[in-house]
Order: structure tokens, then C-alpha cells, then sequence
């Protein structure tokens, strides 16, 4: 099987490592982006960044920087999904959940027949928009509010009706809208469940708030369900390494953090990258820009790219083709996965500290 | 290679020593003095020869650390000297920052067990220093359920040998003993001898058994108790009462200053620090830090959720993040100590009256319970002042007068010799963590050194050390690091049933519906060599 080409053409892995570290060396605004890898994989992305002056970005910051705007800027209660799992008496769930978000509510949050308070436990679902009314029935949720659009209007309502404050018209009757909020009040460990793929951060500080609200009279918490391609174990990797989450640029010799100016996307369209590293190790996912600039990529075999990359080389899966760590949904940690079909595959981690370490020192920048 | 450091001032307290003199070094170790020429040398005339430094409270790395830096992009300034230096507050700038001051072993005290894997590969990141965790207990439902259905002390001991021996740990902590636990079921205010609800536990009957258990299993260090009430007035009697409670067993109290408040005075809010100072010093068991608070901005990160969310209210800026966790938990609120503000001023008087009215520097240590009370930054300042009284003279002309009035403060003479310095940040820690191989000079010590400039300016002699060593390597000179090298972290492994390893497969199982693989720390996970150095148990 081959595992990399330069230009669309195999060539043995060594060449292709020796042509990325040629391509990084004459570059000199680098973009790191797609960041879908384990820790080991980041720590080395993050390393090599930080020597080449280069700017980070995950596919999923968009997903998690919504929920970190609104935790940086007011205050949030979470709790994890297995303490959900056990724990909770209210399930408060709120907007759309789809893909691995309905699989992680699925998995994690409702759980497996074991689950103990699974006779006991109420299901409130907020707004789950319409196509999953059907689904919303099968895990025994009680919808309140149907199109995703109504949410904001019914979390203003819901929140000022809990805070005892005058509730103004919504998508439900005032009957109803009283009915929920007794009913959360009553709660002994209610948790809201939202996936902030689909949310704006400022339904999500409402929802925040809510939970925060509750906490004046009963127990009740946040569970932001995680995004895919190990986003929160990046995220805490950007943390102890650099201090900042993704979306950090090191060109100029310290750390600077920036939405919207390092949003990897915004940087690509405009022209401002001259090298994109690429790099999608759980998924055959390609980075979605037309007209890229010089592209070395680091991903799952069976990638189809839209523009074919300078430089390709197929990485292993972590947990499968060989160990990994990554964030784990389940129990909001970071934990270790053996290798379940060890493999030859290189790694994420060993493909840029290779190509690093074939990638000339550049000129009077420190490290 | 052999190194000698020559003619310098050595203060080694563990190995009497107080006077001029040379130190040794074979390659990584410490030796007496060879009868051959050195391969180096550097002159130490004029400078100060201590062991490395050991923190034995820091929170500098995992879930929570990292959180509460997404919580604070504005704070990168947090772990750097206040208030000039803007450098970015990372695991890198740790190890940096401590290495220079001279300190080369730090304790992550804060690790609830599920988090392990994530506070170890942090602290591998974390350069030149050696670090070890402690892992937190007694609000995790297991353990409770063990007391509360009578379980034998062997099933409680073999519990705790496993989190140990999982998480990677040098010892076991426990905060707010059952009020975390409490919180879930809606409980606002839990003492000693309140009851977990759910279980119908006290925290004196926590305590007491995991007292016992770390002491049976023969961990070097004890219990290190973060006890209820932290921060409220009139606290300083749950602080007795736990002192009381130890009875003939080891116990260490973290970061007693924040227990030290009394209800005397006009605002009802005052130093109860004679009080506490003089219980411990008539509990010769009775090992206390101090969590010494100084002005400034910073976030307090603490596995006492309970205490947090009361706290929220006092967030400065108005942000905060509480995790209802599955074993514990955590709560993050920055905050803002002032000079003005009365509550603040006399914190950080009750901080510098332990240091001063606790008679035996083996038995106090000095924290900051950093970043809680202030950034370990701060170190330099605090060993200034412990040291002049002149000084804290001055401090005390700029702050409230009505603060000072409540507390002993400027009665206080005593000033600290480099003696008592070393005995509080070397000597002492390294007994209380069981680390004989560091903490002192003599031959076979891991040649972990810090030499300094003898300056009547404290604060930059401690800021800036002259030469630092690491594992024999010269890690830093004149205040700036000059080689990146990785430590490792220290670890215990108590003796277990393995029995204990099926019924906690069956428990995650059970209770999870997961394989208990999560919770395990594999060495190979952390991409370094020898990632570990495991400690002996008596
Ligand atoms: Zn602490």
C-alpha cells in the first residue's frame, strides 16, 4: 500500500519527509491546521509551530471556542458525563443534538441498561428542532418548543420565569413554560446537555445562566458534549504548551491569541499563509479550501482532497494503529488507548518530529 | 565529570553543616570530598550553598491548572515576576521560573484520580524541575461507600494502594472531606462533624480513616488535609478541631492561613493565628503549610467545589467556572487581593504570623498554595520578609491600620536566618515527603543545588539564583536558565491485595459501563524516559 506522494506521485516515505521539511524550511508564514491527533501528535505540531513562527488552528475551534467565549466572559457549572450518568434526575436537553454529539448523548449520557436512574430520570428537550422530534421520542425526551429558531426566545422566558421575574411571551404557553421551570426547580441533579456545533455563544451563556440560576435553590450543571478529532485534548495541549487555546499565532516570538485573526479559514481565503500543514489522523478528512497554498498533509488513508497536496503522507489512527491519548467523552479525561491493530503506519507525532528535525534552523528566531 | 563548588557559605541543615566550605558532585550525585582534581569549578566564595528547594503544595499542572488559563487569557501574566515581566504562564515558564529561584522538586497537590493521566503528561512538559502528584480522596463515592458499609480497614488500605499505584501519586490529600461530596446533594455549609447525606459519613470519620489507611500502608507522607470551612470567619476552630483530631498519627494541614480567622473586632473578621500557631506547636505530630497571601491579582483553583461556589460571588473579574467531577471535582474563581481591602490585609498578616509564631521550621512550610493565595512568584518577597522585620514594618505602614489592629503582626520581632530558610524549604520538606535522596548536601544526594549571591536585597538574591544544578547538570546561571533538561516524577507504590484490581474493574463496569483503563497512567503514554522514580514505603 503506498503511504506518500509528493505531488500526487508515490514516493518512498523518507523523500516525502525530506520534500515537507523543504517546503516548511523555505516557508515563512506556516499554518498548522486540521490538528485532528492525539496529544503526542499536537505536542509535536505545537513544537514545530513555535519554532517556525507559525500559526495553529484545530477544524473543530470553531465548536469549542463558542463554548470557551462564554465561560471566558461570565460563569459556567459542568459536570462530566459519567457524573451526569449516574447522578442526574433532569436531562435538560437544548437545541439540535446530531452526529457525534446524538452518539455521545446516546452513549455516554442516557447509557447502557446498567444505568441506575434510567427509570427515574425526566427528559426535557428544548427546541430539538423538527427532523429529530422522532428521535427525541425514542430516548423518551419531552419536547418543549420544536424549531431550533424558537430556542433563544424560550431560554430568555424559561430563565427570567425560574428567576422569578416576569416571563414574556414564547414559542409555549405561559402554563406550560411554568410547568418546566417548577419542574427543573424540583430537580435534586438536573444537568443541561447542548452541543455548541449547532448553538450561538449567546444561547449557550443564556443555557449558563439558566443552570447557574437553578443552583440558587437545588443542584444542576452543564454537560457541553465534546466536539470530534480530540478538539478538547488539543485544547488543553494548547493550554500547558503555549497558554492559549488554538487559534495562536507564534510569529511574532510570543503566544498571541486571536478568534478571528488566526481562524484558519480566514487566514487561507485571504492569502496570508504561504504552507499549510494539514492533518487528519481519526478521519479521511480534507482540509476544505479550494485554492490552498502549498499544502503538506497528514491524514487518515483515503483522503480525497479537492486540491491535491504538495506533499501527502497517510498517518495512523491513534487507539488503533498504534497507542494514543486523547480526550475521552465519556469521562471528560484524557486517557490512554492501547493499539487494537498495531500497525506500520507512521504517526502523527513521529511525521512532524521527523520532518522538524529535517527542517533547516531558521535564521537568528529562538525556540 | 566531578564538579566542585568551592569556598562557599553551605547551609545544610540535615547534615549540620553552617559554614564555608566546598560541595562535590560525581556526575548526578553528591559526594564527599575525592582525593582528585576537579574536572570544574566553580568559586562560591561570598555565595550561599543550599540543596535545591522543595515545594510541597503547588498547583501548577492538569485539568484544572489549564482550565483556569482558557478561564484567563488576560492573566498570562499570572506565574511571572509582578508586576514588569509579561511572559506566557505555561508548563515551559514553570519549570523555568522555578529552576531560577533555585527550587528543583515541586508537589501538584490537587489530582483527583481520574485526572491523572492528564496533571502527568503536563508535568512531563514541565522542564528541569522533579514533580510528583497527590492524589485526592474521600469525596469519591467508592471510598465512602467502602465506610459507610463497614468494609475492613484491608478493603479501605488496598482501595487507596490502588489510586496510588493508578494515578502515580507520592501521597494522598483529601479537601473538605464529605462537603464535596455533600454539594451534589445540595448541601451549602459542612464543619467536621456534619454528615455526607447520602452516605451518613462525617469528615472527621473520612479523615480519620484515611489517616489511619496512608499511615498503615506505610506512605511516607501523611495525610495532607485541606479542612472544611476555608475562608470564613471564625474558621480557625474547624482548624483546631482537626489539629485535635489527629491524636497520635501524623496529619498534614494544607495551606493554614486560610483557617486562621477569627470574629473579634468591629467587622467580625480577625487573625486567629496565635491560636493555631500555639496548638501546633504543642502537636508535635502536626505538620502545617502555610498558603501565604500576597497583593495582586490571581485565581484561586481548588478541589473544594463546595467552598468555590460560595465564593463565585467574589470573582474579580466576574467570571468563574464550577466541575461537579466524578471523584471530586474543582472550582475556579479568579480574584483580586488588595492592600486596601481590609479582608485581604489581614490574610496576609494571619500567613506571615504562622511563619513567625510556629517555633520549629521543621514543622511549617512555605507556600503560597500558589496561584490560591498568590503566584509562587512571590516566593522572594515572603522570604524577605520573614527575614526582616524592618521590612515588615514597612509593608504594614501602607496597609489598613484597623486590619493590622486585629492580628499580632507588630508585636512580632522574630526574623528568619538562612538557617531557618533552609531548614522550612529543604531540610524539612524532604523529610515530610519521605525524599532522602535531596533536601540536603551529603554524600548521595541527587546533586540538585542552588547557590546564591549572599545580597542584603533578598528578594533579588532569592529571585535570580547564581548557579543552579539539576541532577548534577548546571541548569541555570546568574537568574537565567542555561539548559533545558526533564525531571521526572516521584512516585509510591504501597503493597495491595490484587484482589482490589477485579472488584475495580467490576465497579467501573458496574457504575460506568467502562473498562477501568482510563483511570491508569501507563508509563509508556508519557514519551519520556523513565518518567518515574518510585519511593520507598516504611
Ligand atoms: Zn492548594
Amino acid at each position: 500500500m503506498e503511504r506518500a506522494w509528493i505531488s500526487g506521485k508515490p514516493t518512498p516515505l523518507d523523500a516525502a519527509i525530506a520534500e515537507a521539511a523543504k517546503l516548511i524550511g523555505a516557508s515563512t508564514r506556516i499554518l498548522i491546521a486540521g490538528l485532528g491527533t492525539d496529544i503526542a501528535g499536537a505536542r509535536a505540531a505545537i513544537s514545530l509551530a513555535q519554532r517556525t513562527g507559525a500559526t495553529i488552528d484545530h477544524m473543530n475551534s470553531e465548536s469549542v471556542l463558542r463554548n470557551l467565549d462564554v465561560m471566558r466572559s461570565s460563569g459556567v457549572m459542568m459536570t462530566t458525563a459519567t457524573e451526569c450518568h449516574v447522578r442526574a434526575d433532569t436531562l435538560l436537553l437544548a437545541g439540535p443534538l446530531r452526529g457525534t454529539a446524538r452518539d455521545q448523548l446516546l452513549q455516554n449520557v442516557i447509557g447502557s441498561e446498567q444505568a441506575k436512574n434510567r427509570d427515574r430520570r425526566r427528559i426535557i428537550w428544548l427546541c430539538p428542532g423538527r427532523d429529530l422530534l422522532t428521535f427525541a421520542d425514542t430516548v423518551g425526551a419531552t419536547p418543549i418548543g420544536r424549531k431550533q429558531e424558537d430556542l433563544p426566545g424560550l431560554l430568555a422566558t424559561l430563565r427570567a420565569d425560574v428567576a422569578g421575574r416576569p416571563a414574556g411571551k414564547s414559542c409555549v404557553s405561559l402554563k406550560r413554560l411554568r410547568q418546566v421551570s417548577a419542574f427543573l426547580k424540583q430537580s435534586r441533579f438536573g444537568t443541561a446537555v447542548w452541543s455548541s456545533a449547532e448553538l450561538d455563544p449567546v444561547v449557550i451563556e443564556m443555557l449558563c445562566g439558566l443552570v447557574g440560576d437553578l443552583n440558587a435553590t437545588t443542584r444542576f450543571s452543564g454537560l457541553p458534549l465534546a466536539p470530534e478529532d480530540n478538539a478538547i485534548g488539543v485544547l488543553h495541549v494548547c493550554s500547558w504548551m503555549t497558554g492559549l487555546p488554538m487559534r495562536t499565532s507564534f510569529a511574532r516570538g510570543v503566544s498571541q491569541h486571536d478568534p478571528w485573526l488566526f481562524d484558519s479559514s480566514r487566514l487561507v481565503t485571504s492569502g496570508e499563509v504561504d504552507c499549510v500543514v494539514w492533518i487528519s489522523a481519526y478521519r479521511s478528512e480534507p482540509p476544505p479550501w479550494r485554492r490552498p497554498p502549498p499544502m503538506i498533509a497528514l491524514t487518515a488513508p483515503g483522503t480525497a482532497f479537492v486540491t491535491p497536496a504538495h506533499v501527502h503522507i497517510t498517518v495512523g489512527c491513534p487507539g488503533i494503529d498504534h497507542f494514543g491519548v486523547h480526550h475521552f467523552a465519556a469521562t471528560g479525561t484524557l486517557a490512554a488507548f492501547a493499539a487494537t491493530q498495531p500497525s506500520e503506519t507512521i504517526s502523527v507525532a513521529e511525521a512532524i518530529t521527523r520532518i522538524a528535525a529535517a527542517t533547516p534552523e531558521p535564521g537568528g528566531r529562538s525556540c | 565529570m566531578l564538579t566542585r563548588i568551592s569556598g562557599g557559605h553551605v547551609i545544610d541543615p540535615a547534615n549540620q553543616r553552617d559554614g564555608r566550605g566546598d560541595v562535590w558532585i560525581r556526575d548526578d550525585r553528591i559526594i564527599d570530598s575525592p582525593n582528585e582534581e576537579a574536572d570544574v569549578t566553580f568559586d562560591a566564595a561570598g555565595k550561599i550553598v543550599m540543596a535545591g528547594a522543595i515545594d510541597v503544595h503547588s498547583h501548577i499542572a492538569g485539568w484544572n491548572v489549564d482550565t483556569a488559563r482558557l478561564l484567563l487569557p488576560e492573566y498570562q501574566s499570572a506565574a511571572a515576576p509582578r508586576p514588569s515581566e509579561r511572559k506566557g504562564w505555561s508548563a515551559l515558564e514553570t519549570g523555568h521560573l522555578y529552576a531560577t529561584m533555585g527550587f528543583t522538586t515541586v508537589v501538584e497537590p490537587a489530582v483527583a484520580p481520574h485526572y491523572a493521566l492528564h496533571a502527568h503528561l503536563e508535568l512531563a512538559d514541565t522542564p528541569i524541575i522533579d514533580k510528583a502528584t497527590l492524589a485526592v480522596l474521600g469525596n469519591d463515592d467508592y471510598l465512602l461507600r467502602l465506610l459507610h458499609d463497614n468494609e475492613s480497614e484491608a478493603a479501605f488500605e488496598d482501595y487507596v494502594a490502588w489510586i496510588l499505584e493508578m494515578s502515580r501519586s507520592l501521597g494522598i490529600k483529601v479537601v473538605n472531606a464529605g462537603g464535596v461530596a455533600a454539594f451534589k446533594d445540595n448541601v451549602r455549609a459542612f464543619s467536621f462533624d456534619d454528615v455526607v447525606p447520602a452516605f451518613g459519613l462525617s469528615s472527621r470519620r473520612i479523615v480519620k480513616a484515611l489517616q489511619r489507611a496512608v499511615s498503615s500502608l506505610g506512605v511516607p507522607h501523611p495525610l495532607h488535609v485541606h479542612c472544611n470551612n476555608l475562608g470564613l470567619a471564625g474558621n480557625f476552630e474547624t482548624a483546631l478541631t482537626t489539629i485535635a483530631a489527629a491524636e497520635e498519627l501524623p496529619l498534614h494541614l494544607a495551606h493554614l492561613q486560610f483557617y486562621g480567622y477569627g470574629k473579634e473586632g468591629d467587622r467580625k473578621f480577625s487573625s486567629a493565628a496565635a491560636q493555631l500557631a500555639e496548638a501546633v506547636n504543642r502537636t508535635a505530630n502536626v505538620t502545617v503549610d502555610v498558603g501565604q497571601v500576597m497583593f495582586g491579582p490571581t485565581v484561586t483553583i481548588s478541589l473544594d467545589v463546595l467552598r468555590q461556589f460560595n465564593a463565585r460571588t467574589q470573582a474579580r473579574p466576574k467570571k468563574w467556572l464550577i466541575l461537579d467531577g466524578d471523584t471530586n471535582g474543582v472550582g475556579i474563581v479568579p480574584y483580586n487581593y488588595r492592600r486596601s481591602d481590609f479582608y485581604n490585609a489581614v490574610q496576609w498578616a494571619v500567613g506571615l504570623e504562622l511563619f513567625l509564631l510556629i517555633n520549629d521550621p521543621w514543622r511549617v512550610f512555605f507556600t503560597t498554595d500558589h496561584p490560591n493565595g498568590a503566584p509562587f512568584t512571590s516566593y522572594p518577597e515572603i522570604f524577605a520578609l520573614l527575614m526582616s522585620r524592618d521590612l515588615r514594618a514597612n509593608w504594614m505602614s501602607e496597609l489598613p491600620a484597623e486590619a493590622m489592629a486585629v492580628t499580632t503582626l507588630p508585636s512580632i520581632t522574630r526574623e528568619y536566618s538562612l538557617h531557618e530558610i533552609a531548614v522550612m524549604t529543604r531540610a524539612a520538606p524532604a523529610k515530610l515527603l519521605g525524599l532522602t535522596d535531596r533536601g540536603h548536601l551529603g554524600p548521595g544526594a541527587v546533586a540538585d543545588i542552588a547557590v546564591y549571591d549572599d545580597l542584603t536585597d533578598r528578594v533579588r538574591m532569592f529571585r535570580a539564583a547564581a548557579l543552579v544544578f539539576k541532577d548534577g547538570d548546571l541548569v541555570v546561571r546568574d537568574g537565567h536558565v542555561t539548559r533545558y533538561r526533564w525531571g521526572r516524577a516521584l512516585a509510591v507504590a504501597p503493597a495491595r491485595d490484587r484482589a482490589i484490581d477485579r472488584r475495580m474493574k467490576d465497579y467501573y463496569a458496574e457504575r460506568y459501563g467502562l473498562s477501568d483503563e482510563f483511570v491508569k497512567v501507563p508509563v509508556y503514554a508519557l514519551s519520556r524516559p523513565e518518567p518515574f522514580v518510585f519511593v520507598p514505603c516504611r
